[in-house]
């Protein structure tokens, strides 16, 4: 069975007339990256929040179809036994980070599972030394910059070890720099841990690259999924060309380069410098 | 109004007193604040804050102290001058010794806050039997006043960039613009609770009602002896203020004072 499994999936918030989701379908695998994007209100932040169980069991409204994540029947499922399965990080560090220390932010996840003290002790250890954080571990979440807050907001849901990680937005706060280092993190749990890491991000031409998987939604519905290369060019109305990709499409209409679109600009040079015949 | 929130504002500090267990800090905070309602005399309470700044210097925390103070300057001037005005006789003594009062009390609160980390407070009162939803609660409204403060800032900005001056016109106008500023904030904070709220879900908050806190309070040496010489000093405090040597003390200072 699929780790994450949505079949014909409807939502309507309580109070809304329209229906945010309408018949999604979506089957995810561990290790994989997948990238989620489509113009704002589409459903992408929806959608994630059934993964969680934010959807049904947080917001109200009405529910339809089936969603599985981790063998768990998503609506019959408490948000706090789906937390050890999903973790959700959000936009904005700020407001994921609760108290005065990395390392008890890191613990807070574990404490409300119900841990013994010398296990929590002992997976805090881990996730600060797999991120990279042991120096800052006495430091206050709030003194600290935007990427390392929102690295210390992923490393305190991969405390929980779950093997999917759905991130709404996470790196809009940061600048490119940053977001480049998160998202190259986020990338690296899905080859080294197997973690199904569901992704929303507007910035194509950071994400892209990490990319194993482009899922794009118009309107609540999934209009596009599969291969980023192949996906990029369908769901371009909806997303937009990179420049990389504009770059791509202008040489090979003139016959100087073929095949499928780069998702870097260093892909691209690479490419024109095979054909231009430059050795290093 | 930012500087008299930061007399409550913790800073990690390494010092002897930031070290203590919180329980031993709220021991001197009750020693500190129980000293200055029963003393009644100017020269007593000189001794308290004398001490309590001498702990301050020790947490290496005076600065924040006396910033906070100049926050509460216009209150203590307003007790002084009250009081001053209204009483009938001892005037500017007692007026004195109640503003005094103040300031030692604020102060043994600043001791407190200012080396006591809010979760560490909240692990504290956990530990002594506090359901796990309020200590949470109450952590996480310490750690949201800066939060709000930048809020505030952000929405009083936006405001003034479209011409709205917040600090002019007669006391309607004001109360009108202030709300041009309580409105969007309410919906901002709203918000963010919002999404506070989803976070805490999404780590499994809530789904325990006892758990074991990651950090271990373990009482030392120090915090005993900080407990117990709180106590010590807090019983020898009590004894002295009702003897006849406390009484002619006081009268002493009085006789100073004169008619004044």
């Amino acid at each position: 069975m699929a780790l994450v499994e949505l079949i014909d999936v409807h939502f309507r918030y309580a109070g809304s007339e329209e229906y945010a989701l309408r018949g999604v379908s979506l089957e995810a695998e561990e290790g994989e990256f997948v990238l989620l994007v489509g113009p704002s209100g589409c459903g992408k932040s929806t959608l994630l929040r059934v993964l969680n169980g934010l959807i049904p069991h947080f917001y109200e409204g009405d529910f339809r179809g089936v969603a599985r994540v981790a063998g768990l029947d998503v609506p019959k499922t408490p948000p706090h036994v789906l937390a050890r399965h999903v973790g959700m990080v959000f936009q904005d560090p700020e407001n994921q980070l609760f108290l005065s220390s990395v390392e008890r932010e890191i613990a807070f996840g574990l404490e409300n599972m119900g841990l013994p003290r010398s296990e929590i002790r002992r997976r805090v250890r881990e996730v600060l030394e797999l991120f990279g954080l042991e120096e800052l571990k006495d430091r206050a979440p709030y003194e600290l910059s935007g990427g390392q807050q929102q690295k210390v907001a992923i490393a305190s849901v991969m405390a929980l070890e779950p093997r999917v990680l759905a991130m709404d937005e996470p790196t809009a706060n940061l600048d490119p720099i940053s977001a480049l280092e998160i998202l190259s993190l986020v990338s690296r749990l899905t080859r080294e841990k197997g973690v199904l890491a569901i992704v929303v991000e507007h910035r194509l031409e950071l994400a892209l690259r990490f990319a194993t998987r482009m899922v794009v939604m118009d309107g609540g519905r999934i209009v596009a999924s599969g291969d980023p290369r192949r996906v990029v060019l369908e769901a371009s109305r909806l997303v937009g060309f990179p420049p990389v990709v504009v770059a791509h499409q202008l040489l090979r209409n003139r016959g100087l380069i073929g095949g499928a679109p780069p998702l870097t600009p260093e892909a691209l040079s690479e490419e024109i410098l095979g054909v231009i015949g430059w050795r290093r | 109004m930012s500087s008299v929130l930061d007399v409550f504002r913790f800073r990690r500090k390494n010092t002897p007193l930031h070290r203590l267990d919180p329980r031993a800090k709220f021991a001197i905070l009750v020693l500190f604040s129980a000293a200055s309602l029963i003393l009644n005399d100017l020269a007593s309470l000189l001794l308290v804050l004398v001490a309590e700044v001498a702990l301050l210097a020790v947490a290496r925390s005076a600065g924040e102290w006396l910033r906070s103070l100049k926050g509460l300057s216009m209150l203590v001037a307003m007790i002084l001058a009250l009081n001053y005005l209204t009483l009938p006789s001892n005037r500017l003594f007692t007026a004195l010794t109640l503003a005094l009062r103040f300031i030692c009390l604020t102060t043994a609160f600043s001791v407190f806050f200012l080396t006591t980390a809010a979760d560490e407070l909240a692990t504290a009162l956990e530990a002594s039997g506090l359901p796990r939803e309020y200590s949470i609660m109450f952590t996480m409204s310490l750690r949201f006043v800066p939060s709000l403060a930048r809020d505030l800032q952000t929405i009083s900005d936006a405001l003034r960039c479209r011409g709205l001056e917040l600090e002019k016109g007669g006391l309607r106008t004001r109360i009108r613009n202030y709300t041009y500023l309580l409105v969007p904030l309410i919906v901002y904070e709203l918000r963010r609770s919002l999404m506070i709220a989803e976070a805490l879900e999404a780590r499994g908050f809530g789904a325990l009602k006892r758990v074991e806190p990651y950090v271990e309070l373990r009482l030392g040496r120090a915090d005993y002896a900080a407990i117990a010489t709180s106590c010590a000093l807090l019983a020898l405090t009590v004894a002295l203020r009702f003897t006849s040597l406390y009484e002619a003390f006081v009268r002493l200072q009085l006789s100073i004072f004169g008619e004044l």
